[in-house]
């Protein structure tokens, strides 16, 4: 039962992912771009925890935790790029 | 599963050799940065390609993963970044000194 | 042991003339004196022993697998040559005391002449071939150094260089032919050299082997065509000139030539190359000698002269050759140096060594006078004198010779040619300098030197005395000693009586004599001939010459390469790469040898991600923010396939450190152009595309040749003993900081290093930061918004409390102090972005570069602290610890390493982004 849900996760995960690639590709703005690479992380952390599951393993647990915790800092960045230029003032 | 991962060396290898041969410093970086990436996942393909597993004995898992050549990617990964960055300052010094971003240190 | 003594007492005394004098105001010359003397009494001692036939040998292994040994050896030649070098530098230094002037560096001319001795004793005493090259180099090295004693005379100088070239080429030839020697006999080491005799003659490599050692040989002895630089040397002191380029240092051509007789000699190229430039060298040099108006120049093409005979008698083959010229070379160093002095005399005392100026010196300088008169007379072979003794032998030996078969007559009479010119230019150096009118136009009034500067001559001139009166009494123990040795074997027959009755050489010996004589006074006939041609016969020309060739074409090899494009640097690499890959790869096939792992959906989404984003950065470069945001993708898709092939360590490592980068590129764009200009030619793209498809089909390749070959490895060593030994179940981490511990140290050292070069690189670097965005618009005018404050201030402890998670738990777990470092470096930089550097840095003032270095001594200290325990650098050791809440603790001391790297990493990225932030900070200080 587990092992279909967690297909049925990654397939839907994976057409996160193509879209997400999608509208990295089409933009149209910049800002579209920055959110489809942030959205692009939360799927990894999504598709890691997934992955433990399937394997029933913990080792993965901590990517899947510092993607939380720590990649949202490559979007801050870039946002703060976009509005101002400096990034550390 | 080794062609795919011969195809990603190849590929990531192409596109960083093409930004190398580029004439602004921005690129080159860009270049240097793929080509890290190349670098690394080839010195990693020396260990063989293992599935679902980690280098952890903690758990009695019958195969192994080979963990020396992932140290030492572990540090190349490491080392990569401080290399970069010296890149990244000395193209920066470059703009101050020439006043452009031209690898050469001028236009051509 | 000894023998290495005796070298490295000059060698290694050669600083002593120069402290002594300065701190005690002793003599240098003293000082240099006493340790020649106690050399000379070293060598003495064993002299006994080995003037009864023995050989002796000592000394240690140095680097045993390259055949490099620290051994020496003292035999019959080489006690002859050891006593030449001390005996005659000892003399020299008295000499040297008087002849230079008081404002002259006595201190470094003694330094460099005990170095030089110190060299030439280790060539002549050396029994490891190699050993013996690199003090031969040595004797170039120094012998350049001497020469250009006077620096401030160009002549001195360019003199030097010439000899340092041609006797420094020959050296490298010398090596060559040592290193093959080695090759053929397998073995460095004289002894089994001279044994092999036969082995390398009838090796076919035997012609290669003797023109290499001929080409050091040649060139240091000053043989045609190489004898140019000889004359030109003649710069130096004179006390110079009658040491190293008399009596001793052109005789380590010599030398060579007698040590190597027994592997070498006897065949029909040894003596058709050999005594055919002994020969071209003694005729040529002796005429041209004959035309030198300078006292030295004439004297150097004498030496050349001679060096030629004995090149010549060594050629024979022979052994009654092979003791002619040794006794001869014995003769030569006595007479020559002699007359080099005397000519040095001249020189002081009326400031010319022209001999169209000088004349009838006689009246005022009669004892140096008589001096000069016999050494020029054993010089000329005039009997009774030691000269006359070995030109018998000579002349007897040109009779002998088989080679030439019906042309027997070749020899002699070319022998008695040279000869006549020598008795020629032997009686003009004398008749010239010391009668005639007296001299005009003189400076001062010569008259006799100091006591003490007459002395070394009188004693030289002494033994040509002594030595052509009585030779079977003073020279004949050592003479058979020494001939012994160079031919390994029996001695021939021999005597060294002054009458053998009338017989073929006595008569050459009469004809030189009287020819000689009739040359030199119908002299007025020849140099008017060859008055115009003196500068003709000069090869420094051509040398330089062709060093001036050879530096031009560099320059346009250089200039043609090298045209400061790293494009064009870059393309010549990976076209160079290409090339090498590809002589590399002929043969391979690529079939799959190993077993292969089936693909899955998920590795061929991943590889299509990967490519897909790489491929997308490349094209659309130009914009370079998008392209920096698709190699964040790539970054990303490049930690799940570490994910994805069991390498969560490296996950973790590439997530933090692709986040980092980001930052430190956006950090850069803000100074540069946001796009690149489309400047490339339709060409370059063309052609860089193509070299970049061929260079990442080449990698893919390689890649997929690696992953199709059977494997073996030693990961299994590290499986097994990293919880037994290393006390972790983390085997990647175990391997960081135990097992492989050095290098880490080294990996962080290079880390710290480069923070130190970014600091370096930007201090006082000023930017201009654009106004306006690349659309135009102005920028944003919030610089820190809430809402990121709000969310960045919680996330530091809470990353700070992860990093000692991971580092914690690192030894057993993914983690560990690269990755915790990188999560603290993150979080603190967050604090950076969201309230700006000179907040943040007022809320943590660390010194980071302190840190840096903090952490470094932490790594050492660990390493060194097993020292403690008597354990290698670096040993690891761990225990358990119970702790009250905790449960079950382990303690491994990698851990305070594991520490130090965490706190390197930390100061390197702060460091790095911190420092590059603050470029642009608040009114854009450069700090």
């Amino acid at each position: 039962m587990l092992n279909h849900a967690i297909d049925i996760a990654f397939g839907l995960l994976g057409l996160a992912v193509v879209f997400t690639l999608i509208r990295l590709a089409l933009g149209p703005d910049m800002l579209d771009r920055v959110l489809a690479l942030d959205t692009l992380y939360v799927n990894s952390a999504a598709m890691l925890v997934l992955y433990g599951l399937e394997l029933g393993t913990g080792r993965y647990y901590e990517a899947a935790l510092l993607i939380a915790m720590l990649g949202f800092v490559t979007t801050v960045v870039l946002s703060k790029y976009i509005t101002r230029g400096d990034v550390i003032e | 599963m080794e062609a795919l991962f011969a195809i990603a060396i190849g590929t990531l290898t192409s596109c960083a050799v093409y930004l190398l041969l580029r004439a602004r410093t921005f690129p080159v970086l860009l270049g240097l940065t793929l080509l890290s990436y190349a670098v690394n996942l080839f010195l990693f393909a020396s260990g063989r390609l293992v599935v679902a597993s980690a280098p952890l004995t903690d758990q009695g898992i019958e195969h192994f993963p080979d963990p020396l050549p992932q140290a030492l990617v572990l540090t190349a990964i490491v080392i990569g970044f401080g290399m970069t960055a010296l890149l990244v300052v000395l193209a920066l010094r470059a703009i101050h000194a020439t006043g452009g971003d031209h690898v050469d240190g001028g236009e051509r | 042991m000894l023998l290495s003594i005796v070298i490295l007492i000059p060698l290694l005394g050669a600083w002593l003339p120069t402290a002594l004098s300065r701190a005690l105001g002793v003599d240098p010359a003293r000082t240099a004196a006493a340790l020649a003397a106690t050399s000379l009494a070293l060598i003495l001692s064993q002299a006994p022993d080995v003037l009864a036939g023995a050989t002796l040998v000592s000394g240690w292994s140095w680097i045993p697998t390259a055949g490099l040994n620290a051994t020496f050896r003292l035999d019959g030649f080489g006690l002859l040559f050891a006593l030449l070098i001390l005996g005659i530098g000892l003399l020299v230094i008295l000499y040297a005391r008087y002849y230079l002037s008081p404002e002259e560096s006595k201190e470094r001319f003694y330094g460099l002449l005990l170095l030089f001795m110190g060299a030439m004793l280790g060539v002549v005493l050396a029994e490891n071939l190699l050993l013996l090259v690199t003090f031969w180099e040595l004797t170039s090295l120094s012998s350049f150094l001497l020469i250009g004693f006077w620096r401030h005379d160009a002549d001195a100088r360019r003199g030097a260089r010439l000899a340092l070239m041609v006797t420094g080429a020959g050296g490298l030839a010398l090596l060559a032919g040592v290193l093959l020697i080695g090759h053929v006999v397998g073995s460095f080491e004289l002894s089994r050299v001279l044994a092999a005799g036969p082995v390398i003659k009838a090796h076919p490599l035997y012609e290669t082997m003797l023109v290499l050692v001929l080409l050091g040989a040649f060139t240091k002895s000053a043989q045609f065509p190489f004898h140019f630089w000889l004359p030109h040397a003649m710069a130096a002191p004179t006390p110079v000139s009658a040491y190293l380029h008399s009596a001793t240092m052109v005789k380590a051509g010599i030398f060579l030539l007698g040590r190597l007789f027994p592997a070498f000699a006897g065949t029909e190229t040894w003596f058709y190359i050999v005594s055919g430039v002994g020969l071209t060298t003694q005729l040529f040099a002796a005429y041209v000698a004959l035309f030198r108006h300078d006292l030295k120049g004439l004297l150097a093409y004498s030496t050349v002269s001679h060096l030629g005979l004995i090149t010549l008698l060594f050629g024979f083959g022979t052994p009654a050759g092979a003791v002619a010229a040794v006794f001869h070379t014995i003769n030569h160093a006595v007479f020559k140096a002699s007359l080099f002095m005397a000519a040095g005399i001249v020189d002081h005392e009326t400031g010319t060594r022209d001999m169209r100026r000088l004349s009838g010196l006689a009246r005022f300088m009669p004892w140096t006078a008589a001096l000069a008169t016999i050494a020029a007379g054993a010089m000329a072979g005039v009997p009774l004198l030691n000269g006359f003794l070995s030109k018998e032998m000579f002349f007897a030996e040109t009779l002998q010779v088989q080679w030439l078969g019906s042309r027997y007559w070749v020899l002699p009479l070319a022998a008695t040619l040279a000869s006549v010119f020598t008795v020629a230019y032997s009686t003009r150096f004398v008749h010239d300098v010391f009668f005639g009118p007296p001299p005009q136009g003189l400076a001062r009034v010569p008259h006799e030197p100091p006591r003490w500067m007459k002395v070394p001559v009188e004693i030289l001139v002494g033994l040509c005395l002594l030595v052509g009166l009585l030779p079977a009494l003073i020279v004949d123990p050592l003479l058979r000693a020494a001939g012994g040795a160079v031919l390994q074997g029996p001695l021939p027959e021999y005597s060294l009586a002054l009458w053998h009755g009338f017989n073929l050489p006595v008569l050459m010996s009469g004809v030189a004599l009287t020819g000689g004589a009739i040359i030199y006074f119908a002299r007025r006939y020849y140099f008017g001939l060859h008055g115009y041609r003196q500068q003709r016969y000069d090869g420094r020309t051509l040398a330089e010459g062709l060093v001036a060739l050879a530096v031009a074409g560099s320059r346009r090899l250089v200039d043609g390469v090298a045209n400061a494009s790293l494009q064009r640097y870059v393309l010549l690499l990976l076209l160079a790469t290409l090339g090498v890959g590809l002589v590399g790869a002929r043969g391979l096939s690529l079939a799959p040898i190993a077993a292969l792992t089936p693909p899955d959906a998920l590795a061929v989404a991943l590889t299509a991600a990967l490519a897909i984003a790489a491929i997308a950065a490349t094209a659309l470069h130009t914009q370079r923010l998008l392209a920096l945001v698709l190699i964040g993708v790539v970054g990303l898709v490049v930690s799940l396939v570490f994910v994805r092939f069991s390498a969560p360590d490296l996950a973790l490592t590439q997530l933090l450190v692709e986040i980092v980068t980001v930052l430190l590129l956006l950090l850069a764009l803000y100074f540069m152009p946001a796009e690149s200009p489309r400047e490339s030619s339709r060409f370059r793209r063309v052609r860089d595309t193509m070299v970049a498809v061929a260079v990442g089909l080449g990698a893919g390749l390689l890649a997929w040749a690696l992953l199709t070959r059977p494997f073996s490895t030693i990961a299994w060593y590290y499986l097994e003993h990293a919880k037994p030994q290393g006390g972790g179940y983390n085997v990647v981490n175990v391997i960081l900081v135990d097992f492989r511990g050095f290098d880490t140290l080294g990996e962080i050292t290079v880390l710290g290093i480069a923070a130190v070069a970014i600091l370096a690189l930007l201090q006082e670097l000023r930017l201009v930061a654009p106004q306006r965005d690349w659309d135009g618009r102005p920028w944003a005018v919030e610089r820190h918004p809430l809402m990121l404050r709000v969310l960045a201030r919680p996330l530091l402890p809470l990353a700070l409390l992860v990093s000692v998670y991971l580092f914690l738990r690192g030894h057993n777990a993914p983690g560990g102090g690269f990755i915790a470092g990188l999560v603290t470096g993150t979080a603190i930089l967050l604090q950076y972005v969201a309230y700006g550097s000179d907040w943040a840095r007022e809320r943590l003032p660390w010194n980071y570069s302190t840190a840096i270095a903090l952490g470094l001594l932490l790594a050492t200290a660990t390493g060194l602290a097993s020292w403690a325990f008597g354990a290698p650098f670096l040993t690891s050791t761990f225990g358990y610890l119970h702790w009250p809440v905790v449960g079950e603790f382990e303690l491994a001391s990698a851990m305070v390493f594991d520490l130090g790297i965490y706190v390197v990493v930390v100061g390197v990225v702060m460091v790095i982004v911190g420092r590059l932030g603050a470029l642009s900070g608040s009114g854009g200080r450069g700090t």
